[in-house]
């Protein structure tokens, strides 16, 4: 096991080192460089050179790159040009917002999804899946943006019961992790966004769980359960249901992963300060310390989650083994 | 007797073969991603319509943000014509940086006259007028150079857009917020005055977009300069009339063209209890101008050759040059920063690779009527009135709410969640009838200093030709463009003064495009230049040869 552990750590190493050498070349290559922000009829060479020099862009591109890489592997990810603060203290601010929505509605959309979806595959035929499947996939396909807007206009500007926007209440402070968790304030400014995450994050989980309880209720082991006469919810939920859950369990970890950077355009409609929002504005501005930085990040949680994914594979089906077996 | 006739024919048929150049290439109009701007790419697709009327292939570009700013500035050489804008801000007041800097031809190889207009005429009286103390004479320069512009129409100008605001007025005394001229309601002015009706005390309004970092140093952005405008205290202000009035100074005085006074107003003090001194005014002016540590504000002290205290409240400032604009451009421009700080900080980047930009403050100390408390750039910022300033503001806070969501934020207006809407870039019609809708919000337009243009790139021919410039700026319907485009919100434009500045406008410029929407006219100009339609497409003069590649 130690040794599985070691592979996958330099497996992580080694996708980090990747990630941040593309990132790197990437807002190198791209056209605009981060003085075109600060553009002004005043504006002229000196004033370029200047700015140029104070990000440390005015060095050839294999020394930025290894400072770049010195720094990163002390774990500095350096300062944004654009927020004159540590790339590290901008995205530890904002991570915990994207976590705790990316959590919370996962958590929801997988316990509606597998719920329903076991319900649904046994009630296979009925009445109730013609309604309840084209549902599901109406709110998984329909656009963020536009489910988003549909729950504003609802819940915030109608009905009036929740706010439009942002993480707190104008004016309102927002303190650590545990403070943030704590407030009522963050949870009820949290609603409207993670519903909408919700809706369109069940579709998948719904659709898996359904399918693979059909080629389940099909084993043999059911029939069996059957014959034994036990009851329908003993069959559906502790016999079918724990061994139709694993790739649910997969695609949760690896969601958790994909969220983290993928949840621009839901933090943007909501005005949540997340991670996706943080990176969309850095790569605007070329603001590349910061683009860099959250890249980084969202390849590290994807990386993680991956080996999560596989570890929690391997626990819950002992057909599936983890390394070499002796 | 016919003969010589034939031969005369005979001759006519190589010289109508002759009598034009080569056929123009397609020129491209480079614009925002209609996504990031629809009523400029909306207006880029009018203007290139009308265009094709003179025989040109027109095609529209549109390039993301950085990669537009990227090719227009940096590849010079490279374009035909982009869309462009200057925003309003309060030192914009004078007309004096954007008459200098737009035109001048010093500015051509890599300043702001990126079109590459080249006019010694014009640079003459560019510095003509910068340099007129005497304001009659000088409102006459600045008059000529606005027709020598229009003559010579280095730019296709379209609109001055107006600022759509909105407000609740269940919360705020409509008649306490003060318009500042070519800026409106949304103004520092308002916000020094504006008084609450009820108990809701805050004025929370929103942005579009994150600001950057705030410090006395530092331009961050239109809107984080709304926060840093009231966080530090200058010596002077835009006053609501658009001149320049005294704020920390108690009076400043011009007792020849190269000289100026100051007298700093007393008892003021910063948001660490320290008095504000005549040494921390002294080195708020001479701060930028050390090395090159101060890039952004360096350009507003390059004029002055040296400040003296003369007294415990009295400063004289030297300059190089007579300068009229000096007022506004610098002394309504540069932030009060406390000596005590900032004096060990430009010390302490004298070995670093940093610019005082760059620097954040954990508690900004200030002296002005608010105070900076928070600043977290994607949430919001908020300010505390300072209760100690000598122009108390009579709310107690301003908060201002960063929702990247125009939608989001109406709904908020609506709902009262924010109680002034400041940063609309949606259709003005939608606010208006949400205004319609709701008795308590208010919308207020005001024309703005800014401008939106076509800029020509005289570089590429046939650009260079002033005739061919004439023919494309009189193709512009700018009524249209400020109906449609702009949905009501904009003013047909033909100038870089705007005629919110009524000292400085040239009244009734717009009417005076040559040719102006005639078709005939144009073609008349173009004509007489040289230029041949064949086959309904426009050629270059005779022996003309396209040499330039199409934008690609």
């Amino acid at each position: 096991m130690l040794r599985v552990i070691a592979e996958r750590v330099g497996h992580l190493v080694l996708v980090l080192w990747v990630v941040a050498t593309l990132t790197f070349l990437m807002f190198r290559l791209m056209p605009g460089d981060p003085t075109l922000n600060f553009l002004s009829p005043s504006f002229n060479d000196e004033t370029r050179a200047a700015l140029m020099r104070s990000f440390g862009l005015d060095r050839p591109l294999w020394e930025q790159y290894v400072i770049y890489m010195w720094q990163l592997a002390r774990g500095d990810f350096g300062v944004s040009f654009l927020q004159n603060q540590p790339v590290s203290v901008l995205l530890w601010d904002a991570l915990p917002n994207t976590a705790v929505l990316t959590v919370v509605s996962l958590v929801l959309a997988y316990a509606i999804g597998i719920v329903v979806g076991a319900f649904l595959a046994f009630r296979r035929g009925s009445a109730v899946e013609g309604v309840a499947i084209p549902v599901a996939l109406a709110t998984r396909a329909a656009p963020e943006f536009w489910l988003g807007m549909l729950v504003l206009a609802v819940f915030a500007f109608h009905l009036g019961w929740f706010p439009t926007g942002g993480a707190v209440s104008p004016g309102g402070t927002m303190g650590g992790v545990w403070e943030r968790l704590g407030s009522a304030d963050f949870w009820w400014h949290l609603c409207l966004p993670a519903v909408t995450l919700t809706l369109f994050l069940q579709g998948l989980p719904l659709l898996l769980m359904r399918a693979t309880m059909l080629e389940v209720l099909n084993d043999e082991f059911i029939t069996m359960a059957r014959m034994k006469g036990l009851s329908r919810w003993s069959i559906v939920m502790r016999h079918a249901a724990r061994n139709a859950l694993l790739p649910v369990v997969t695609a949760f970890a690896l969601g958790l992963g994909a969220s983290i950077g993928g949840n621009v355009v839901i933090e943007t409609v909501f005005a949540w300060p997340g991670i996706g929002r943080v990176l969309v504005g850095a790569v605007q501005a070329s603001d590349y310390p910061l683009a860099q930085g959250a890249f980084i990040m969202i390849a590290f949680v994807l990386v993680v989650m991956n080996t999560v994914a596989d570890l929690a594979y391997a626990w819950l089906d002992p057909r599936v083994s983890v390394g070499a077996r002796r | 007797m016919w003969r010589p006739l034939f031969v005369l024919a005979g001759l006519m048929v190589p010289m109508v073969a002759q009598a034009q150049g080569d056929p123009i290439r397609p020129l491209t109009i480079i614009t925002q991603p209609q996504a990031a701007d629809p009523r400029e790419y909306q207006a880029a697709q009018i203007v290139a319509e009308a265009w094709r009327k003179l025989g040109l292939t027109v095609n529209l570009r549109p390039l993301p943000g950085q990669q537009f700013t990227q090719v227009v500035w940096y590849e010079r050489k490279r374009w035909d014509v982009t869309t462009w804008q200057m925003v309003g801000r309060p030192e914009r007041g004078d007309p004096d940086e954007l008459t200098y800097n737009l035109f001048v031809s010093a500015n051509a190889d890599n300043g702001y006259d990126f079109v590459g207009y080249i006019n010694p005429a014009y640079d003459a009286l560019a510095q003509a007028q910068r340099q007129e103390l005497d304001l009659a004479k000088r409102k006459a320069l600045v008059l000529e150079a606005q027709e020598m512009i229009n003559q010579d129409q280095p730019y296709g100008f379209m609109v001055h857009p107006k600022n759509v605001v909105a407000f609740n007025k269940s919360v705020w005394d409509p008649k306490s917020f003060v318009a500042q001229a070519g800026i409106g309601i949304r103004s520092t002015w308002s916000w020094l005055n504006v008084a609450p009706l009820g108990a809701q005390k805050d004025v929370i309004l929103n942005s579009v977009a994150p600001p950057t970092n705030l410090n006395p140093f530092n331009i961050p952005g239109a809107q984080g300069s709304w926060a840093t405008e009231m966080v530090w205290d200058r010596l002077m202000r835009v006053g609501p009339d658009g001149l320049p009035t005294p704020w920390a100074a108690e009076k400043v005085e011009r007792p020849d063209p190269l000289t100026v006074t100051v007298t700093l107003r007393k008892g003021m003090t910063w948001s660490d209890g320290k008095p504000v001194t005549i040494e921390d005014a002294v080195f708020s002016l001479e701060a930028p101008g050390y090395g090159d540590k101060s890039p952004m504000y360096k350009p507003f002290v390059r004029n002055i050759s040296s400040v003296t205290a003369t007294g415990p409240d009295t400063l004289t400032i030297k300059l190089k040059n007579p300068d009229a604009a000096f007022l506004i451009s610098s002394l309504a421009k540069l932030n009060l920063a406390p000596k005590h700080i900032w004096a060990p900080i430009f010390e302490d980047l004298k070995t670093k690779p940093q610019t005082a930009e760059s620097i954040q403050e954990d508690k900004p100390v200030g002296s002005g009527p608010f105070r900076l408390v928070k600043a977290a750039l994607n949430q919001e910022i908020v300010l505390e009135a300072n209760p100690t300033h000598w122009s108390k503001p009579k709310v107690s806070r301003w908060i201002m709410r960063i929702m990247p969501n125009v939608e989001a934020a109406l709904g908020a207006l609506k709902s009262g969640e924010i109680n002034f809407l400041a940063d609309y870039t949606g259709d003005p019609q939608i606010l208006r009838d949400l205004a319609k809708a709701n008795p308590n919000i208010v919308v207020s337009e005001a024309l703005d200093i800014g401008f939106r243009f076509l800029a020509y790139n005289e570089r590429r021919p046939p650009f260079d030709s002033k005739p061919f410039r004439q023919a494309l700026s009189a193709m512009i319907d700018r009524q249209l463009l400020a109906e449609d485009a702009w949905g009501g919100a904009a003013e047909p434009s033909n100038s870089w003064v705007s005629p919110a500045l009524e000292a400085w406008a040239s009244k009734d410029i717009v009417k005076r495009v040559p040719a102006s929407l005639d078709l005939v006219a144009a073609q008349k100009l173009l004509k007489d230049a040289g230029f041949v339609l064949v086959g309904g497409k426009l050629h270059y003069p005779t022996g003309v040869k396209e040499t330039t590649a199409p934008f690609n």
